[in-house]
C-alpha cells in the first residue's frame, strides 16, 4: 500500500512558499517508520520530516525547489 | 538530484550538525557530569545547529545559555573540568577568541604542565569556523594554527558527519582540553550553500574516531593532496573529477593536534609530489608545519617542490569576489595538482 | 530643549533611516530564494537590521557634531545614517562594491567613515575601548570633541565594558557609553543574561553618573545625550547611559524568532515610529500630507542610494591583496 508524504503546513499563510532543504534518503531506498528523510524550511523555520511508514521511498522533489506546504514531496511503498 | 553519501542500504544519513549534537546527547546520557555552556546553546540549538534538542531533552541545568562573558564562562568550564565535569563549552565564532585566549591558552592548556600533571582539565571547546559567504574579516577565519602553536591542547577539525560524531565522542571522553572545531560549511545547514559530503552515513550507536590519526577517503599513487576540515569535501571533488588522469591521494588529517605526521609521510615518500590545501592563513601555520615534516625527515622525498593551496595573509574581504580570490577552491586545488604533477 | 522643528527633523530621519532598513531587508531576501542561501545574493553574508532602534540614533546624533566620534556595534546602520555617513557610499559598501566604504572589503559589519569619525566592530563591547582612545586623541588635542560607544545589554557583561569605563571615569575622558537595551542578545533574554534590572547602576562602581532611560521616545532620549554629551565637552568626564529600545525584527535577518513567542506581537506593538507620528498628528506639526511626502522623500534617497551601489563596478579579484598594511 502506498502513502504519501506531504510538505508540512509551517506558515499560517497558506500560500507560503517553502524548500526542501535536504534530502537524507534516495530514490529507491528502504526506510524505516519514525526514520528523518528531509529537512524542510518555510520563512526561515526549518523542520525533520519523517517516514510515516516503513518500505521504499520515492523522492518527489528536487532538493532546494520550492514547495507549496501540502505539496506531495515523497512515496512510501 | 543532489546525490547524498554512498551508504549500504537502509543506512541513516544526517547533517554534520546533527552527527554532533548526537554524540554529545550520548555523552551526556552516558555521563551526568557532562553539561554544555555557551551562547545561544539552549532552546536556540546553538547558532549553527551543533546543541540541537539537548534544551529539550536534558533541560537548563545542563544546556545553559550564558551572558556575553566568554573570559567568564570559559573560565568557568574551566573550574568546573579540574573538579572533575566534563563540559563542552561552545565558543560561537573562533574569531571571538580575542576577548578570552588567556582562559584558553595560559590556563585551560597549561594547568595540567604547571601541576606536573595532577590536575587535569577534561574539557571540550567547541566553535565554529570558516568563510565563504560573506561574514567577513571577524567572522571567517579558521585559525586552527593558533591553538595548534599553543602546546596544551588538542585540535580537531572534522570534514564529514560520520567523523563529527566519532571525534565529539572521543573529545567528551579525553581528559585533556580538546578544541573542536566545525566549519559553517560542512554543517549541512538548510540556510547555507552545502557540499554533499555535509550530509552522510552516521551509525545511530555510539563509537569514537580517535584523535591524532588521519583519514585516506581517497587513496592515490601520483599526488598527495592533504587537506582538513571543509576543504577536504573540495579536494575529493577534484580527486574524483580526476580519476583517470592523475591518481591523487587525499589525506584528511582530521586532528591538527596531534598531528598525524606518520601518515603525511608514507604517503609522500610514495607519490613524491605534495599539495596542502589550507583555509588558514598560509604564513606561520598548518601548512608549513607540514612542509617542515617533511623537511625534517627527508626532503628527497620530494620531486618538486610543494604547492600550498593556502589563504593569503590577508583580513577576509567581504565582497564576494574578494573572498573568493582568497580562498582555496576547487580551481586552484586543480592547479596546483596540475603544477607539481608538471614538474 | 526640544522645539518644534526638532521634532519634526527627528521624524523625519527616523522615517529616513526605517525606509532603508526596510529597503535593505527586501534587496537582502529576494535573490535567496527559494533554497535560502546566506551567501547568496547582491548582498550577501549575514544582515544586522536595526528597525525599532531608531530613537536612539536620532536622539543621540541629534547632539553630535561631524568632529564627533562614534564606535557602533554589529548593527550600525541607524548610527551611521543619523550621523551622517554618506549614504551612497554606504550602500555600496554593503553591496560589496568597489565605491563603497571601504572599497567593498569591510561589510556592513564594518563600515568605517573616517570624515564622520564613525567605525563598528563586529565583536561585542570591542568598539568601547577604542572610543575611549578617541576620547583620549580629542582630549590631548583640546578640542571639545566627544567620542560615543555604542553596544547592547549583553555587551555590558563583556569584559571590554568593564575596562573601558574603568578608563574613561580614570582618565576624566570625554566619552559617552550608550547601551542600547532591547532585551535581546540573539535569543538570550536580558533577564537570564543580566541579574540587575537597571544596568545604569553599574556606572557608580567605576564613579561616573548615568542614567537609564525608558520608553524609546527620541525625545527623552534626545535630553538625556544632551546632558551627557555637554558635560563631556565641558570636562567633566565620561557617562554611562542605557536606553531601553526594541528590536522589532530577528537579532540577524533569517532569524525566525521562535524564542520570543509572543513578546514578538506585543513589541510590534511599541513601534516607535507610528507611535511618534500619531503625537506629532494630534500636535499638528505634522499632517497626512507632510507625512506622505516624509515618507516619499525617504523612499527616493534610499533607491537612489540602492541604484548607484547596484550600478557600481565590483572591485578587482587582485584588489583583495591591498590595505593589508598602508
Amino acid at each position: 500500500m502506498s502513502e504519501t508524504i506531504t510538505f508540512p503546513t509551517m506558515s499560517k499563510d497558506e500560500d507560503a512558499e517553502g524548500v526542501l532543504a535536504t534530502w537524507f534518503v534516495r530514490t529507491g531506498e528502504t526506510v524505516r517508520s519514525g526514520q528523518v528523510i528531509a529537512e524542510v524550511m518555510v520563512d526561515k523555520v526549518s523542520m525533520d520530516v519523517e517516514a510515516p511508514t516503513s518500505g521504499t521511498v520515492t523522492c518527489l522533489v528536487e532538493e532546494e525547489a520550492a514547495v507549496r506546504q501540502g505539496q506531495e514531496i515523497a512515496r512510501i511503498d | 538530484m543532489t546525490a547524498p553519501v554512498d551508504v549500504e542500504a537502509g543506512a541513516r544519513r544526517v547533517t554534520t550538525a546533527k552527527a554532533i549534537s548526537e554524540a554529545i546527547a550520548q555523552e551526556m546520557r552516558a555521563n551526568p557530569e557532562v553539561f554544555v555552556m555557551g551562547e545561544d546553546v539552549g532552546p536556540y540549538g546553538g547558532i549553527f545547529g551543533s546543541t540541537g534538542g539537548l534544551f529539550e531533552e536534558f533541560g537548563a541545568t545542563r544546556v545553559i545559555d550564558t551572558p556575553i562573558s566568554e573570559t567568564g564562562f570559559i573560565g568557568a568550564g574551566i573550574g568546573a573540568a579540574v573538579e572533575g565535569m566534563r563540559p563542552v563549552v561552545e565558543l560561537m565564532f573562533v574569531d571571538f577568541l580575542g576577548v578570552c585566549f588567556d582562559q584558553i591558552y595560559n590556563h585551560m592548556a597549561k594547568i595540567h604542565y604547571e601541576s606536573g600533571g595532577n590536575v587535569k582539565v577534561p574539557m571540550v571547546l567547541m566553535m565554529a569556523v570558516g568563510g565563504g559567504y560573506s561574514d567577513a574579516a571577524q567572522h571567517s577565519q579558521c585559525l586552527w594554527a593558533t591553538f595548534a602553536h599553543m602546546p596544551g591542547m588538542k585540535v580537531v577539525a572534522p570534514s564529514n558527519p560520520y567523523d563529527a560524531k566519532g571525534l565529539m565522542a572521543s573529545a567528551i571522553k579525553d581528559d585533556n582540553p580538546v578544541i573542536f572545531m566545525f566549519h559553517k560549511g560542512v554543517m549541512g545547514l538548510p540556510w547555507m550553500a552545502k557540499n554533499p559530503r555535509s550530509i552522510g552515513a552516521v551509525p545511530e550507536e555510539e563509537y569514537t574516531v580517535p584523535i591524532g590519526k588521519a583519514a585516506i577517503p581517497h587513496p592515490g599513487t601520483d599526488v598527495t593532496v592533504v587537506s582538513v576540515s571543509m576543504s577536504v569535501q573540495h579536494c575529493l571533488d577534484v580527486a574524483e573529477k580526476l580519476e583517470g588522469t592523475t591518481s591523487v591521494e587525499v589525506i584528511d588529517l582530521r586532528s591538527i593536534v596531534p598531528l598525524d605526521r606518520e601518515a603525511i609521510l608514507a604517503s609522500v615518500a610514495k607519490t613524491g609530489r605534495l599539495v596542502i590545501v589550507d583555509e588558514d592563513y598560509k604564513s606561520f601555520g598548518l601548512s608549513g608545519e607540514i612542509v617542515a615534516t617533511i623537511a625534517d625527515k627527508d626532503p628527497s622525498m620530494l620531486k618538486v617542490p610543494v604547492q600550498r593551496v593556502a589563504y593569503p595573509d590577508i583580513p577576509v574581504p567581504y565582497a564576494r569576489v574578494l573572498e573568493y580570490e582568497a580562498l582555496p577552491t576547487r580551481d586552484k586545488i586543480e592547479a596546483a595538482i596540475a603544477a607539481v604533477m608538471k614538474g | 530643549m526640544v522645539d518644534n522643528d526638532m521634532r519634526v527633523d527627528f521624524y523625519k530621519e527616523m522615517v529616513r533611516i526605517r525606509t532603508y532598513e526596510a529597503a535593505l531587508q527586501r534587496d537582502y531576501h529576494a535573490d535567496k530564494a527559494p533554497a535560502w542561501d546566506i551567501g547568496a545574493g547582491l548582498i550577501p553574508g549575514e544582515m544586522h537590521l536595526s528597525a525599532g532602534q531608531e530613537p536612539v540614533a536620532v536622539g543621540l546624533c541629534a547632539n553630535l557634531e561631524q568632529g564627533d566620534a562614534i564606535t557602533g556595534p554589529h548593527r550600525p546602520h541607524h548610527l551611521a545614517l543619523a550621523k551622517g555617513v554618506d549614504m551612497k557610499a554606504m550602500t555600496a559598501e554593503i553591496f560589496g562594491r568597489d565605491a563603497g566604504l571601504s572599497h567593498g572589503k569591510g561589510g556592513h559589519m564594518h563600515l568605517f567613515d573616517p570624515s564622520q569619525h564613525f567605525s563598528c566592530s563586529g565583536i561585542i563591547a570591542q568598539g568601547m575601548p577604542v572610543a575611549v582612545g578617541q576620547a583620549l586623541a580629542f582630549s590631548r588635542r583640546g578640542t571639545d570633541n566627544v567620542a560615543v560607544a555604542v553596544a547592547g545589554e549583553g555587551a555590558a557583561n563583556q569584559g571590554g565594558f568593564h575596562e573601558a569605563l574603568n578608563l574613561a571615569s580614570m582618565w576624566k575622558l570625554p566619552v559617552i557609553f550608550i547601551i542600547e537595551d532591547n532585551d535581546w542578545a540573539i535569543s538570550v533574554n536580558r533577564e537570564t543574561a543580566t541579574p540587575i534590572k537597571d544596568g545604569s547602576l553599574r556606572a557608580s562602581a567605576y564613579g561616573m553618573p548615568s542614567a537609564r532611560i525608558e520608553g524609546n521616545d527620541v525625545e527623552a532620549i534626545y535630553d538625556a545625550c544632551r546632558t551627557a554629551v555637554e558635560r563631556a565637552r565641558a570636562g567633566g568626564g565620561p557617562t554611562l547611559l542605557e536606553i531601553h529600545t526594541v528590536r522589532l525584527w530577528g537579532h540577524f535577518e533569517g532569524d525566525a524568532q521562535a524564542y520570543r513567542g509572543d513578546e514578538l506581537a506585543a513589541a510590534t506593538e511599541n513601534d516607535p515610529i507610528p507611535l511618534y507620528e500619531k503625537r506629532l498628528l494630534a500636535a499638528g506639526l505634522l499632517t497626512e500630507d507632510s507625512i506622505a511626502s516624509i515618507k516619499a522623500q525617504a523612499e527616493e534617497e534610499v533607491e537612489a542610494a540602492i541604484a548607484y551601489a547596484k550600478a557600481s563596478p565590483e572591485p578587482k579579484p587582485s584588489d583583495a591583496y591591498l590595505h593589508v598594511f598602508a
